[in-house]
């Protein structure tokens, strides 16, 4: 049953997703001072994660693993194999963001020598280390500096993540019943921090991991009865990231039967419930792809997880 | 949607009542005050029908302090239990506050003791097994049944379908604070000061504060924590 479900949300986000491919493409503000990370580098760094971590999850011989890597050479092309990234940093060397978006195509093998040798410079500076930032940002930056090929060999590394994880809302496990939006974010960002985006990493510490199988029911529950299908969905990612068997954990069937029904007729899945009615393939409108991309991905991807922990594939 | 004029009433004489219960706890300490703005104390079908939702909680400062209670609000629990003498078929939570006062009847008045078949206990099927977001709602319902496991009372059954699943009403605790549902956070949080095993992460200290804070002006909700706190502190005779 699950399965089924499961099959048919993750096939459906997809399909949307390779519908609307060109909406991810750079544009030409890309590359400007004055233009938006938010709706350029962002959207696209993100499809290639997601695309990265279900190419390793859905078999070859799927039909959905050829739409995967379809998108995920869509979006290296749209760097321009990595030039534009190179460009990028250029333009702000010590922003960490464009490190953040090459180790999204770093960690499927897409790789380009010349940024990373310059990014490795970089964050050698004391300035790049000391930059301020919320620790679930700064544990993905080292993680990013490892799958650009640097700081893999940091004797000190384990150390340091553990240090900078007991910084998070989530390494300091809090009382369950202050979670909120913001903090839901957080912790999900931990999690795939840790754990690679569901392709192995570091792990979570297994205090973190209990306190995970032990409150992740209560915030899944709330989010979709309260139709935060975008929260919802990163948090099932987190269900199925959890060691041990799954839905022995934490029990997903109900909630994936809300997502499934949140969808909309294109197959995309609004942030949130009363957001993206409506058609988010108009072409002439913008905004409902904005509001619909980052589920409808996230969707995708722990649809994918979940089938992959649950061996339905 | 504007409540109805009866609803409101009804709603002021409940408040009126915890008010007047959660004074009498040991500590001390001011309810917040009842809306009083009806005028005067409520009478007769009003004060039957705010009793019976306040239930067995009418004499928690006696139950816990073995003491004997007002006689006015024991005259008002005896009342209570003769005019809402529960129907064969009523819902679960009905049948089992009908229970609960019972008990606290045969606990703060022993002159006084019920028939035999006062003391049979309605089943559990409909909690034993229930998910658990409806397994603390209705606990919450039931939170006059969540009383310390020293006190010489008959084991109930309500109490160790609680005492087994805790990390489920741990789960619904933070369902119902995540839902700003302050009155079954509360009831909830009653039920885990009864415990035992309950999460150290729940935090549920500060959890009860935090209820209070954000819904203690309504009575009904700060008796609960009040009680939760004196059943956890265990701060009773």
């Amino acid at each position: 049953m699950t399965a089924t479900l499961l099959r048919q949300v993750e096939g459906a986000a997809l399909g949307w997703l390779s519908r609307n491919r060109d909406r991810f493409a750079l544009g030409t503000d890309a590359l400007t001072s004055d233009g938006s990370v938010n709706a350029t580098w962002k959207p696209l760094g993100e499809l290639a994660q997601v695309c990265s971590s279900l190419r390793v999850y859905i078999p070859r011989s799927d039909p959905l693993h050829a739409r995967v890597r379809d998108l995920l050479a869509f979006a290296w092309r749209e760097t321009e194999q990595g030039e534009l990234l190179v460009r990028l940093q250029r333009a702000e060397p010590f922003a960490t963001y464009p490190l953040e978006v090459y180790a999204a195509f770093a960690s499927a093998g897409l790789r380009h020598h010349g940024f990373e040798e310059a990014a490795a410079a970089l964050s050698r500076t004391r300035g790049r280390q000391l930059t301020e930032q919320d620790p679930t940002r700064r544990l993905g930056v080292v993680m990013a500096q490892r799958h650009s090929g640097f700081g893999r060999h940091d004797e000190r590394l384990d150390e340091r993540l553990d240090e900078i994880v007991r910084r998070t809302w989530l390494g300091g496990l809090p009382e369950p019943w202050t979670f909120e939006r913001s903090a839901g974010y957080a912790l999900t960002h931990v999690v795939f921090h840790l754990t690679d985006w569901g392709r192995g990493g570091p792990g979570l510490p297994s205090d973190l991991a209990a306190y995970l199988a032990t409150w992740l029911p209560a915030w899944l529950t709330t989010c979709l009865e309260a139709g935060m299908w975008d929260l919802g969905c990163e948090l099932l990612a987190v269900a199925a990231s959890l060691p041990g068997p799954p839905e022995e954990a934490v029990p997903v069937r109900d909630a994936w039967a809300a997502i499934a029904d949140a969808r909309l007729d294109s197959g995309a899945l609004p942030e949130e419930a009363g957001a993206g009615e409506a058609d988010a393939e108009d072409p002439g409108d913008a905004s409902p792809f904005a509001r619909c991309y980052h589920s409808t991905l996230m969707a995708a991807f722990a649809a994918g997880l979940t089938a992959g922990q649950g061996g339905s594939r | 949607m504007k409540q109805s004029g009866t609803t409101a009433l009804l709603q002021g004489a409940v408040q009126d009542l915890a008010s007047r219960v959660a004074s009498a706890l040991p500590g001390g300490g001011h309810a917040p005050p009842a809306d009083t703005s009806a005028g005067g104390g409520p009478r007769g079908d009003l004060e039957l029908a705010a009793a019976r939702l306040l239930g067995a909680d009418l004499v928690l400062p006696s139950v816990l302090q073995r003491t004997a209670p007002a006689e006015d609000l024991l005259a008002l629990l005896r009342r209570t239990l003769d005019a809402f003498p529960p129907r064969p078929r009523a819902a679960p939570t009905v049948l089992w506050s009908h229970w609960g006062m019972r008990r606290a009847l045969r606990l703060v008045d022993v002159s006084a003791p019920g028939p035999d078949e006062s003391r049979a206990q309605p089943g559990v099927d409909w909690i034993a097994d229930a998910p658990w977001p409806l397994l603390t709602h209705q606990l919450a319902v039931l939170a006059p049944l969540a009383l310390p496991a020293t006190l010489p009372a008959e084991d109930c059954a309500v109490a160790r379908v609680a005492r087994e699943r805790t990390l489920d009403v741990s789960r619904g605790f933070v369902r119902a604070i995540r839902r700003r549902d302050w009155q079954q956070a509360a009831g909830a949080g009653r039920w885990l000061a009864v415990s035992e095993h309950v999460p150290a992460t729940l935090g549920l200290d500060a959890g009860l504060d935090f209820v209070e804070l954000m819904g203690g002006a309504d009575p009904r909700v700060y008796l609960q924590v009040r009680a939760a706190r004196l059943l956890r502190a265990r701060a009773f005779v």
